[in-house]
């Protein structure tokens, strides 16, 4: 009852016409930002943070947090019209959206990304508003043992997004784990594979990476079609039918609490939590066929996956001032700057400021989804564009964002790498999404499992003797066995296989 | 007549030469956080940022340029011109302790300090559940029980890192670190009761001793810290440690010395901005200026001591 009434007295708060135009130019601003590849939401916020610092806490903070709700769900945009993810967080989105957007099915695949990311922002933001302690308290007890087996769990979904072929999945991994592995010794301070160079020191940087993996590739692909494109319907397809949206509801679900609990964790961000969504919805469907060749399933999945960590991520935050991501770090920052230190003792010398925040996330939930609306009525479009005019604007945001991450000239190299190496994949039918997956979970997994052998002196049983490590151990035998099984399964059936 | 006009030109080209410098800053200046965003560096910087123009004459611009734990970003501005306009956010671990011990690809002598903006000390606290609540208590466990003593480090070489191989150096112990890469992991790690000890700048730490879910044992400066008045010192309680891990602004060491000095002057005005203050306390830091001789003096000393201290640990 308590809740009701400080959620009553935070919508008081901040129910102004400042604070409301805040959140909505905030936004805006954000859906822009996170639809420019390599412009990632923690940029955004950190560059845009200082401007609040003389702003009243119920102008900046509302600000800042719809620049991070915008740039989140902005990055599906062109994920799914250019098949270029304006953020790591979009990745995902871009396997079964882009495939839709191709069919001329745009329009479709947009509002599904948009339906089932503000469906998970709202889950998401209730459980922050509602259970934000005790989740809290539950997140504290993952340590690096229990971390260990989740990254490993994780690691499993390679074989969801490998396609048709395991063997090639698992050398995409490979690359992308070695990839991974280049830069300063994280634990030792050694360096690996960087000979001698200072801009190796830092290791590979995955945004950089990521912006030629796809977008650069997408742009060689379309070169390499040359003129011979038909582009789809102008008007970006039909819309999402009743029908449709109610068969997404059990995949925006299960996202939805896949990146509530990932979100919640410190150290695991939406770039993680939109694969294993996708993965976990790809198993669980009832067309898994469908997944990779524009399932309005995968984009949903993908998309609640990632916008449910974002509410998710400010809990650690607000109830022990420690980030779970670093744009949530960025907000720390941002937060302090306004007197409101985060950490144990916010909600009780700041509550009512809090519970405005908590009402601000419910509200920009509303407006994301009318912004959202308005927006996919135009860029539906953007697919229908020449691809001579299109893709050539493409490849300037794409090296202007590879240089924005760090101001450097070598992750521009880095994006031009990776772009050849992305369409030499896709010539070579070698799956892209496996080796992001491992470069993203390589680096944590390394940390966990070496963190885990130092707690406990080198002894193998931390894995077992802790009870929510050991529960995670059998759960990771059996999604093993259960791997083993049905490949074994596909290897009788293939001569049937190859008949269709 | 040829000869009379490059002679001509010699004092005229040392005068336009003085003439630029008595012009700097002709243009922006960069001033790079040498850490990703978020942390205490670029929270920092972007205050500084936001204020500095008017003590400049020209903008501050903050540059994000983070990798290698820092040694990315200086050893990229030890090979940019000497010019003034790229300023190291610097701190004792990329500047006076790590280029000393590791192939970093630049040196301690690779840059000249232009004024310290404030420092922190480290805090030792223990976990709720940690079998010791003072520093006499911790001692004698960690002698007691070597390489038992479980704590949560940021990084080899990092500042949680020195301060406990400072304590362990003073108290002839050995404890063992657990690198968990940054200063919010590693409070996680301690809050979770997965690490006994833990050490960090108040600004990480007081909160959670005021709310009482960790004990604080000692901090490692010469006088209490202003916001912990009920914490001792560690020379306080016989563990003679000072370590601090400052924030400052250095250049390339061959930026001419009328810049660096017009740099520094333009930070001393700085520090003493109303917006500055108000926003530095907010973010529970604050102010120990010193200028650039000043900042010279002690990071001389810093590092003569660091690198004594990691001889004699042998590592």
């Amino acid at each position: 009852m308590t809740l009701l009434a400080d959620l009553v007295a935070g919508f008081q708060t901040i129910a102004n016409a400042w604070s409301l135009l805040a959140a909505f130019l905030g936004l805006a601003a954000g859906i822009v930002v996170g639809a420019l590849p390599g412009l990632t939401a923690t940029m955004a916020v950190a560059v845009l943070s200082p401007f609040t610092f003389f702003m009243s806490a119920t102008i900046g903070i509302p600000f800042l947090l719809g620049v991070y709700k915008g740039a989140i769900y902005g990055g599906s945009i062109p994920a799914i019209l250019i098949n270029t993810p304006g953020t790591a967080a979009a990745a995902a989105t871009a396997l079964d959206g882009n495939v839709l957007a191709r069919r001329g099915e745009a329009r479709k695949a947009l509002e599904a990304s948009l339906y089932a990311s503000v469906a998970a922002d709202l889950l998401a933001t209730l459980v922050l508003i509602g259970v934000a302690a005790p989740l809290a308290a539950v997140a504290l007890r993952f340590s690096s043992p229990e971390f260990t087996l989740l990254f490993l769990l994780s690691l499993t979904m390679i074989a969801a997004v490998s396609g048709d072929s395991l063997l090639k999945g698992l050398i995409s991994a490979a690359l992308g784990a070695w990839l991974a592995g280049i830069g300063l010794d994280p634990m030792s301070g050694a360096m690996r594979f960087t000979f001698g160079s200072v801009n190796l020191m830092g290791g590979i940087g995955l945004v950089p990476l990521l912006i030629g993996l796809f977008a650069v590739s997408e742009i060689l692909v379309r070169a390499g079609e040359g003129r011979h494109q038909t582009p789809p319907a102008a008007s970006g397809g039909p819309r999402l039918t009743l029908r449709e949206a109610r068969g997404l509801i059990p995949a925006v679900l299960r996202s939805s609490g896949i990146g509530i609990f990932l979100g919640s964790l410190p150290g695991l961000g939406a770039e993680i939590s939109c694969w294993i969504s996708y993965g976990v919805a790809r198993k669980r469907s009832r067309r898994p066929q469908d997944f990779g060749k524009g399932s309005l399933e995968g984009v949903a999945a993908a998309e609640a996956g990632n916008n449910a960590v974002c509410p998710a991520a400010l809990i650690p935050m607000m109830v022990f001032g420690i980030p779970g991501d670093t744009i949530t770090a960025v907000l720390i920052g941002a937060f302090m700057a306004q007197g409101l230190l985060p950490g144990p003792l916010l909600f009780q010398q700041h509550g009512p400021v809090l519970y405005g925040f908590f009402a601000i996330l419910l509200i920009t939930n509303v407006l994301l989804l009318g912004l959202g609306l308005v927006a996919i009525r135009h860029l539906g479009r953007i697919a229908a564009l020449p691809p001579g005019v299109l893709y050539p604007a493409v490849a300037v945001f794409c090296v202007a964002g590879a240089f924005a991450v760090n101001s450097s000239m070598f992750d521009i190299g880095v994006m031009l790498a990776g772009g050849l190496a992305g369409f030499a994949m896709r010539r070579l039918d070698v799956p892209i999404p496996p080796l992001v997956i491992s470069m993203l979970l390589a680096p944590s997994l390394e940390n966990a499992l070496r963190q885990s052998l130092l707690l406990s002196n080198n002894d193998l049983t931390i894995f077992f003797t802790r009870p929510i490590a050991a529960g995670l151990s059998v759960l990771l035998a059996m999604v093993l066995a259960g791997l083993i099984w049905r490949g074994r399964g596909r290897q009788s059936a293939a001569p049937a296989h190859h008949n269709n | 007549m040829r000869v009379s006009q490059t002679l001509l030109s010699i004092p005229l080209l040392a005068l336009a030469s003085l003439s630029a410098w008595a012009e700097f800053p002709e243009q922006p200046i960069r001033f790079v956080t040498p850490y990703p965003p978020g942390g205490s560096h670029s929270l920092h910087a972007g205050i500084i940022t936001t204020v500095a123009e008017p003590y400049f004459g020209q903008p501050m611009i903050s540059v994000i340029r983070a990798g290698g734990g820092g040694a990315v970003a200086a050893a990229q501005i030890a090979q940019q011109p000497a010019d003034g306009y790229t300023i190291l956010f610097g701190d004792p671990t990329i500047n006076s302790l790590r280029p000393q011990i590791e192939e970093l690809g630049y040196s301690v002598d690779d840059f000249v300090p232009v004024a310290r903006i404030n420092y922190s000390p480290a805090v030792f606290v223990a976990g709720a559940n940690a079998p010791f609540n003072d520093l006499d208590a911790m001692v004698a466990y960690a002698g007691e029980n070597p390489g038992e003593l479980v704590y949560s480090s940021d990084n080899v070489n990092g500042f949680t890192f020195v301060a406990f191989k400072m304590l362990e150096q003073a108290t002839g112990t050995t404890m063992r670190g657990v690198e968990f890469g940054g200063g919010g992991p590693a409070m996680t790690q301690l809050l979770g009761g997965n690490t006994m000890a833990y050490a960090g700048a108040p600004s990480v730490v007081g909160e959670h001793i005021e709310a009482g879910t960790v004990t604080p044992i000692c901090v490692t400066d010469y006088d209490r810290w202003g916001a912990l008045p009920g914490v001792p010192t560690c020379q306080e309680l016989g563990v003679d440690i000072i370590w601090h891990f400052w924030r400052g602004a250095l250049v390339h060491r061959d930026t001419p010395p009328e810049i660096v000095q017009t740099l520094s002057d333009g930070f001393e005005q700085l520090v003493q901005d109303e917006g500055f203050l108000r926003l530095i306390g907010r973010i529970d830091s604050r102010v120990d200026f010193l200028d650039a001789a000043a900042f010279a003096e002690l990071l001389a000393r810093e590092q003569t001591d660091l690198k004594a201290m990691y001889d004699s640990l042998g590592e």
